[in-house]
């Protein structure tokens, strides 16, 4: 713990930190371009030079390369560390275009700020300037390579940090050039985050090209609601419509980077077709009428055919206030306990998440942290983007990635892959094969391991074989941690809040009962948010009453009697637990309404005045549940009265938004559901619905920026499969299911598990929904019809 | 001695009026009589043009930012040939306080300050501008800028070929 001087301030540091990491914990800002605190430092901009005058170097030296030594004198601010400065800050801007005002980085630019901070104002070089041709990347990033500095932050994010490998430095002397080999667009699923950390305007968000000044946008800390991990964002809308997204630092979960999904999958909000006016059987309400209509008709029916009558339906979607309120409202209209998710299997796993891994459950800082992490039936680019990219870093700290799963699983690291079925997954967590034994083994050699399970594929009884497992391969000096993946933002909170109960039924054995005559459901649409779509669209005949509450334009939004518009989780505060049992809360960013550049069609806002804002009729969720059970709309006392109602949220009251939350896992509770697998029709192939990367969950199914990357919808075999049913890659093939038939183009993929056919649940194929039951499937060739 | 002060002080007004009563008046008979103004007046503000008769406002924002009133609001859009333009953009002069800081943040000299002070009337929407009515078909002041061919972007000029600028490098080129 060496102490030492910076500007006359004493600071004591640990062991191996930098001049400039001591600084920063002074409060004292150094200039810098090519370090970054995710990427360490290479010492090439020479910007953050100071000058030593104590220590073993003396004179000027990187701040960002220089070790702390015990009794060293630094200063930031002499003579000759500043002129030394300005002079870097003069060349940097040698080449660089004085192109700010059409630059999309005007505002936020380190070039900028550390020009001006340098004091350099007057260009004295009189040679000609560098030009480069710009490539084209895609629909997600703008080049401009004539404001380039040459810091290499571009490439160490695209291919050191993320993995990339089509985004690299060519070109030799003062030609160096950053892109790719040919123009195309990127290739990586974290290719925005060479936006966030470009110092200056040559990768700009094309999505966001043009239409904002930073100090015009109002931001705030967020979550992202793409997947279970709950990355920091920080979402900035301006005119109320959510025009961009980037990444928040939340060192425990996401570090410093964010996925493409979450970066570019946030138009949802602005969705054309987002229902934002209050409907009762197709007629346009107030707000207030609705609701009065809601409590009214609920009532009636409860009195008339008992508490059965009315069913409430919260989602993983909806935040932990919203939910709890929901349960609150059961509770005063005297019906059922409310079911927090239509999707049964995902919220049973995420059951076994937060009851019975509650005590060993990993971040993703531990995940990067890891020495060895087995994962089983997870596929992070889909499932969990960012899972990926922390899996990179423990390879990159020298851990080892082993992957049991049916799917060709790709990651930006190096990796074992071993194909196995669902099956085959589950009896080697079961302890029954050969290469379990292997497995203990290689866990108990283990330093730091971690088990990742994938909840769709494994389910709640294979996340309870994995609990098992790790009860086993801990020891005494360390604990074997859990890493569980699981469907929506806030699964863990859905699953917190309704501890298992016995005898319970799911959603569609209530439904098809026939007992239940009003349907609420408060932020979900089981038709494409659970599995058995076709099963639950024929109970719905059987309803009086379907009300719904959202706010994205989902077909049981258009079908529904009541309709109520709710708020984007942008557009109100809230919270959301993610799959770790972080609770992290999220501020407003925007008001709802509809964007100037709709009211405008484009051009100016329109020449009428009005008290009301156009498209302001949604509220946030949480707030019309409350103005249902009465009492003021006070988001902070909700939380005081869930604190004190459930021990496991202590502190939430005081949490605040951007921070890194808190853990929030409840005590460990016996499992209860045994499960027996299924046996497998003879003949028949393991019926695998793996998530899209893009277009799987509803908020990136519509949100158009990402559609450049929604896949096609198609099958995937095992080439042997398909040569045994006589099946040709190419051709159109028929998918029997207990769900349903259906007509998809077959591909063969050799990284497949031989028994197993693969479709995506996306945009283009919603029929089929990830994470249902184990289920077995005929493929066979179409039939030519005459 | 109060008394005496106040006789004073109440012959004093009497001869000021007298002094002036022979003076030439300095009244204006506006609007009959058009005052002459000083060149750099701060009145009706207006968009600009460049020499090749493009719209100068790039949307950069900047007099938004800079205006302590917060009356002007535009949104930034871009044309086929990368050109940065102002989709829309309004200027509420019943807010404008005529400071001219916006003339003063704006990079490419588009938006500048007249000395048409007369916008007084009835209705304050009218006092909205939008940019077909602050956009006129000159150069103002300075009549020979143009931005674009100052900033190396090629809008106007193929890429590299602006002044003071060498051709685009060739990047597999590994010479020394």
């Amino acid at each position: 713990m060496p102490t030492l001087t910076i500007d006359n301030q004493q600071v004591t540091v640990h062991d191996g930190a930098t001049v400039f990491e001591a600084a920063e914990q002074l409060g004292i800002v150094i200039p810098h371009f090519c370090y970054h605190k995710a990427l360490g430092a290479v010492g090439a901009c020479r910007m953050c030079a100071v000058t030593v005058h104590a220590g073993i170097f003396k004179g000027l030296q990187m701040a960002c390369l220089l070790k702390v030594e015990e009794g060293m004198v630094v200063t930031t601010g002499d003579p000759r560390s500043v002129e030394f400065r300005a002079r870097v800050a003069e060349w940097q801007m040698l080449n660089h275009p004085h192109d700010c005002p059409v630059c999309d980085e005007g505002g936020e630019c380190q070039l900028q700020e550390m020009t001006i901070a340098g004091g350099h104002g007057r260009r004295r070089y009189r040679g000609e300037k560098r030009t480069y041709n710009n490539q084209q990347l895609g629909p997600f990033i703008a080049q401009e390579m004539n404001r380039c500095i040459q810091c290499y932050r571009c490439v160490r994010t695209y291919r050191d940090y993320c993995g990339g490998r089509d985004f690299g430095v060519m070109g030799s002397r003062n030609r160096v050039f950053f892109g790719r080999f040919q123009a195309g667009p990127l290739e990586s699923d974290f290719s925005g985050n060479i936006v966030d950390v470009c110092p200056t305007g040559v990768l700009t968000d094309k999505t966001y090209r043009f239409k904002s000044r930073h100090w015009d946008l109002q931001e705030a800390a967020s979550v992202c609601p793409h997947c279970s991990l709950g990355c920091a964002t920080l979402p900035g809308g301006r005119y109320r419509e959510l025009q961009r997204v980037r990444s928040g630092i939340n060192e425990q979960v996401n570090g410093c980077f964010i996925c493409d999904r979450g970066r570019f999958g946030s138009s949802y909000v602005n969705h054309p077709d987002r229902p934002r006016q209050a409907r009762l059987a197709e007629q346009p309400v107030t707000v207030v009428d609705a609701l009065q209509q809601l409590a009214g008709q609920a009532r009636e029916l409860i009195e008339t055919h008992g508490p059965e009558a009315v069913l409430l339906l919260g989602s993983s979607r909806a935040t932990l206030e919203t939910n709890w309120l929901l349960q609150r409202w059961a509770a005063e209209l005297g019906c059922r306990p409310p079911l927090l998710a239509a999707h049964t299997p995902r919220h049973q796993a995420a059951r076994v998440a937060a009851f019975d891994l509650a005590d060993r459950l990993a971040s993703l800082a531990e995940v990067r942290q890891a020495d060895l992490l087995v994962l089983f039936a997870v596929d992070p680019l889909a499932e969990a983007p960012l899972l990926a990219v922390a899996l990179r870093q423990a390879v990159r700290n020298g851990g080892r990635v082993l992957v049991y799963d049916p799917r060709p699983v790709e990651l930006p690291c190096e990796f074992e892959h071993q194909s196995l079925t669902v099956l085959q997954i589950r009896n080697l967590l079961a302890e029954e094969t050969v290469e379990s034994t292997l497995l203990r083994e290689l866990l108990d050699r283990a330093a730091r391991p971690v088990l990742i399970g994938g909840g769709d594929l494994l389910g709640a009884g294979g996340l309870r074989h994995l609990q098992r497992l790790a009860t086993k391969a801990s020891s005494a000096l360390r604990p074997c941690l859990v890493h569980p993946v699981l469907g929506g933002p806030n699964s863990f909170g859905s699953a917190l809040l309704s501890p298992p109960e016995p005898g319970e039924d799911d959603l569609l054995t209530r439904l098809e009962s026939g007992r239940v005559k009003m349907l609420v459901c408060l932020e979900t649409d089981p038709l494409l948010e659970a599995p058995d779509g076709e099963r639950f669209a024929d109970t719905l005949t059987r309803l009086d009453e379907l009300v719904v509450f959202d706010y994205l334009p989902t077909p049981l939004s258009v079908h529904a009697t009541l309709f109520i518009p709710s708020t984007a989780p942008v557009e109100a505060a809230g919270s959301f637990i993610n799959n770790e049992g972080r609770l992290q809360l999220f501020g407003r960013v925007i008001e709802p309404g509809l964007p100037i550049a709709v009211t405008g069609g484009g051009d100016h806002p329109p020449r009428e005045f009005f008290t009301v804002t156009p498209g302001s009729d949604p509220q946030p969720a949480w707030q019309l549940l409350q103005q249902l059970l009465g009492g003021r709309a006070d988001l902070q006392a909700v939380r005081q009265r869930m604190q004190v109602a459930l021990p496991c949220l202590a502190g939430f009251a005081e949490l605040q938004p951007g921070g890194p939350g808190l853990r929030a896992a409840a005590a460990v509770a016996p499992g209860r559901f045994e499960e027996s697998l299924p046996e497998q029709p003879l003949g028949s192939l393991q019926l695998l619905v793996t998530p899209a990367r893009y277009g799987s969950d509803l908020f990136s199914r519509y949100a158009d920026k990402l559609a450049p990357r929604f896949s096609a919808a198609g099958i995937i075999l095992n080439p042997q499969d398909a040569a045994e049913r006589g099946l040709n890659a190419g051709e159109r093939v028929i998918l029997d299911t207990d769900a349903g038939s259906y007509r998809l183009p077959l591909t063969c993929h050799a990284g497949l598990a031989a028994g197993c056919a693969l479709v995506e649940n996306s945009a283009a194929f919603p029929h089929l929904v990830p994470g249902g039951e184990l289920g077995f499937c005929q493929v066979s060739a179409e039939v030519a019809h005459d | 001695m109060p008394l005496l002060r106040d006789i004073k002080g109440s012959f004093q007004p009497f001869w000021v009026t007298l002094r002036n009563m022979f003076r030439k008046p300095v009244t204006v008979q506006y609007p009959e009589q058009r005052p002459e103004l000083p060149e750099r007046y701060r009145a009706r503000l207006i968009l600009t043009r460049d020499p090749d008769g493009a719209e100068r406002c790039v949307a950069c924002y900047l007099c938004s930012a800079a205006c302590p009133v917060d009356c002007i609001s535009l949104q930034a859009a871009e044309a086929e040939d990368g050109r940065r333009y102002a989709a829309w953009f309004r200027l509420n002069f019943a807010r404008c306080i005529f400071c001219g800081l916006c003339t003063e943040a704006c990079p490419t000299l588009a938006i500048q300050v007249t000395a048409d002070f007369e916008l007084a009337g009835r209705d304050p929407l009218k006092l909205v501008y939008e940019k077909e009515d602050l956009l006129v078909d000159h150069c103002g002041r300075q009549p020979d800028y143009n931005f674009y061919r100052q900033t190396g972007i090629g809008v106007t000029a193929p890429r590299g070929g602006n002044p003071g600028e060498s051709p685009p490098v060739d990047v597999k080129d590994l010479l020394p």
